[in-house]
């Protein structure tokens, strides 16, 4: 029954739209000659609107009908299907995660819990004045950050190009290499980091009953004898960056570099894949070695890969709960604790604004190089 | 290499030539050419790379593993690193029986499996809305999905508690939740003392149910970037023969979406299993649901067992027993993903995200 009259109604209102337009494209035509800009509208419009028209007079009269309302209604029809395709998320957003999220902002504001009408800056002024720790956590995570999220990116766009080649063992080696995707979350994770703390406390025992540190393999103390004959300095302006210490910070890192590169990894694989064999296979015939190749075509092709995982490297590495900001801020407590709740969610606002600054930078700094396939 | 003439290419004849050639020739032309030497060399670089990445990886969970079967004279004894020189499955026996790990295992299992369903699902129906209509409101639609993955999980913490213990007092958060839920109440007074989803399973279903589960912004964004390389023509063919949208949905684009979908459900569920975030805001008393978050413990037994020991042993001990309860909670989940991984690099393969 309802389908009936929606047919007859829908019928009706795309009839009417399709004279009203007809109206519409007649005047113009008659009126405005010496407008340019008109007349061209008029002219891309009018196939669009007028085709099923044409078509319509042809047939026997019931079936045209039906192909009318079939087609003018598709746009629409198919936005409201859309609409209703998203809508858990979209109620789920309006009715959960804004006010959450207004709700935290909120706090940081009125500096407690509960119902507090006042509005307070005192939470604001702990965080950047009195609390002195927090600033100088967050200019160091920052810092880390930038010598990880290349050494991330690197290391998996590289794992991902020797993963996706032809061998032995690969089913095994990719087995393992996104292991850590799985197992690196959550309490194992929790566990790790526990471990760990407590075998430092413990007494400086890096190598024993450690989950997650793999110091034993290499002790930086020998790297860095190793090094120290060279020196590696680099002198930007008044700073210097000591580059021995920066490479024994990376491989005494090596299981959290390589433990937070499986996501990253899966992704580059899957561009490999997608980059049509026909264009290695026509470098080959022009004599490009593999070298040359890798420059001019994978990493071109891959590049808009590196802009979405330096973008995920960021948000994971900042929103990690054992990252040393994080860690700071669990200490200003929670809600039901008698520590502060404004201070934590001021601190953890400004640090996610924070975050969210990086990572427009670092999208803005990766446009410029990334070069997008145009598609046909 | 002047015996090999070829004179017409065919692959029969330079067969033919090779074979008549001498075996020194042959093995001088296999084995001492810059290419073979190029590509030896190459692939031995490449496996000692590889085997060190995986032992890297790997090191973690032998040890732990060589760890969890150590006894506490082993521990006192300086000469034992890794391997045990009086092996017990003691801590096992713990975790397994005093720290309640089966019953653990049963609700966390039921409760992960259910929560990825529903995730995948529903991150499905909304990838696919987004993928593949275009309505006023999609851009939003998608930076909001990618603000939920940004906004880091902590930062909700305590509003979000806060959101599902109060959830009917109007007053203190304006949010359209609590007006239904006031509603409802009003007509049928269920609600008397308020509604709190204290130690409840109720908030991480609806979280799921919505798609604000945790990291559903990944699973949405994977599976929008992998519906956007469906052609369109299925979908264009299926509504010529009649189809709605919902029913090509789920007879043609969720059985082409398999891989695809036991990738996210894999992410979901393991994710799930191992989660410490949503079981400790949401369960404020442990000891009436038991997940695996709450198997790692150490037990009264232990404690009184350990209580003459000094002081590093009985750290030492508890990091074993914290070890071996990783070990636990990670089992099914290897057990799961030596059956399952070659789904999931299949499904990201396909999924062609390309930006």
């Amino acid at each position: 029954m309802s389908f009936d009259t929606k047919n007859k109604r829908s019928f009706k209102a795309t009839s009417q739209i399709v004279g009203e337009e007809q109206s519409y494209l007649a005047e113009p035509i008659a009126l405005a000659g010496s407008e340019k800009i008109v007349p061209s509208e008029v002219v891309v419009e009018a196939p669009t609107v007028s085709a099923p028209e044409v078509a319509v007079n042809e047939p026997a009269p019931y079936i045209p009908r039906k192909k009318k309302k079939f087609k003018l209604s598709l746009t629409g029809k198919k936005a409201l299907s859309g609409w209703l395709f998203c809508l858990p998320f979209v109620i789920g957003i309006l009715g959960i995660y804004l006010p959450i999220v207004l709700k935290s902002i909120e706090v940081g504001f009125h500096g407690s819990m509960g119902n507090n009408p006042a509005f307070t800056l005192d939470a604001y002024k702990f965080v950047f004045i009195e609390d002195g720790q927090f600033t100088t956590t967050v200019v160091d995570a920052i810092k880390d950050l930038i010598i990880q999220i290349p050494a991330i990116v690197i290391f998996s766009l590289f794992m991902a190009i020797i993963l996706n080649q032809k061998m032995t063992g690969r089913t095994f080696f990719r087995a393992v290499f996104f292991l850590p995707v799985i197992l690196s979350t959550g309490i194992i994770d929790a566990i790790d980091t526990r471990i760990s703390a407590g075998a430092i406390v413990e007494g400086g025992a890096m190598d024993d009953n450690t989950g997650g540190e793999t110091a034993g393999l290499m002790s930086s103390l020998d790297m860095e004898m190793l090094l120290s004959s060279v020196n590696l300095r680099l002198t930007l302006g008044k700073t210097t960056i000591d580059l021995v210490e920066i490479v024994t910070t990376l491989v005494n890192n090596i299981f959290e570099i390589v433990s937070r590169s499986g996501v990253q990894m899966l992704i580059f694989l899957s561009g490999l894949q997608s980059i049509s064999p026909s264009i290695y296979e026509s470098c080959q015939m022009e004599g490009a070695t593999a070298w040359e190749t890798f420059w001019k075509i994978t990493l071109p092709m891959i590049s808009p890969m590196i802009l979405v995982n330096a973008i995920y490297t960021v948000v994971d590495l900042f929103t990690a709960a054992d990252n040393r900001v994080m860690q700071g801020l669990a200490g200003y407590g929670g809600m039901f604790g008698d520590k502060n709740p404004g201070n934590f969610s001021a601190g953890i606002w400004v640090y996610t604004a924070l975050v969210l600054v990086v990572i427009v930078v670092v999208a803005l700094l990766l446009r410029t190089v990334v070069f997008y396939q145009r598609r046909d | 290499m002047d015996t090999v003439k070829v004179k017409r290419e065919t692959k029969n004849k330079i067969k033919v030539d090779f074979e008549r050639a001498p075996l020194w020739v042959r093995l001088k032309q296999k084995f001492f050419s810059f290419n073979f030497l190029k590509n030896v060399v190459f692939k031995i670089f490449r496996l000692i790379l590889l085997i060190g990445i995986t032992f890297v990886i790997l090191y973690p969970y032998i040890s732990k593993i060589l760890k969890s079967i150590m006894s506490v004279s082993d521990m006192k004894d300086a000469t034992v690193v890794l391997i045990s020189k009086a092996p017990t499955l003691n801590q096992y026996w713990y975790i397994l029986t005093e720290n309640g790990y089966l019953k653990a295992f049963i609700t966390t299992f039921l409760v992960s499996f259910s929560i990825a369903l529903i995730q995948t699902l529903i991150c499905a129906l909304v990838a696919y809305g987004l993928a593949k209509f275009k309505f006023k409101g999609n851009a939003i639609v998608f930076a909001f999905v990618i603000a939920t993955l940004m906004i880091p999980q902590e930062t909700l913490k305590n509003s979000m508690t806060a959101f599902f213990r109060q959830i009917t007092m109007i007053e203190t958060t304006l949010n359209p939740v609590s007006l239904v839920l006031e509603l409802i109440q009003k007509w049928t007074g269920v609600f008397e003392n308020g509604v709190g989803f204290t130690n409840s399973l109720i908030p991480l279903y609806v979280l799921s149910v919505f798609g604000l589960g945790f990291k559903n912004g990944l699973f949405i964004f994977m599976l929008r970037q992998f519906f956007k390389g469906v052609p369109d023509e299925l979908e264009e063919s299926a509504f010529v023969d009649g189809s709605s949208t919902l029913r090509t949905f789920f007879s043609i684009i969720l059985p082409i979406s398999v891989p695809m979908l036991i990738t996210v459900f894999i992410f979901a569920f393991s994710w799930q299993w191992t989660d410490d975030f949503y079981t400790k805001i949401f369960f404020n008393d442990a000891s009436k649901f038991s997940f695996m978050s709450t198997i790692d413990g150490v037990p009264a037994t232990i404690r009184e067992m350990m209580k003459y020991e000094t002081s590093s042993i009985q750290q030492a001990y508890s990091a074993t027993l914290s070890g071996t309860a990783s070990i636990l909670i990670a089992l099914p989940l290897i057990i799961m993903y030596v059956f399952l991984q070659r789904r999931i690099v299949e499904g990201v393969e396909r999924s062609g995200i390309v930006g």
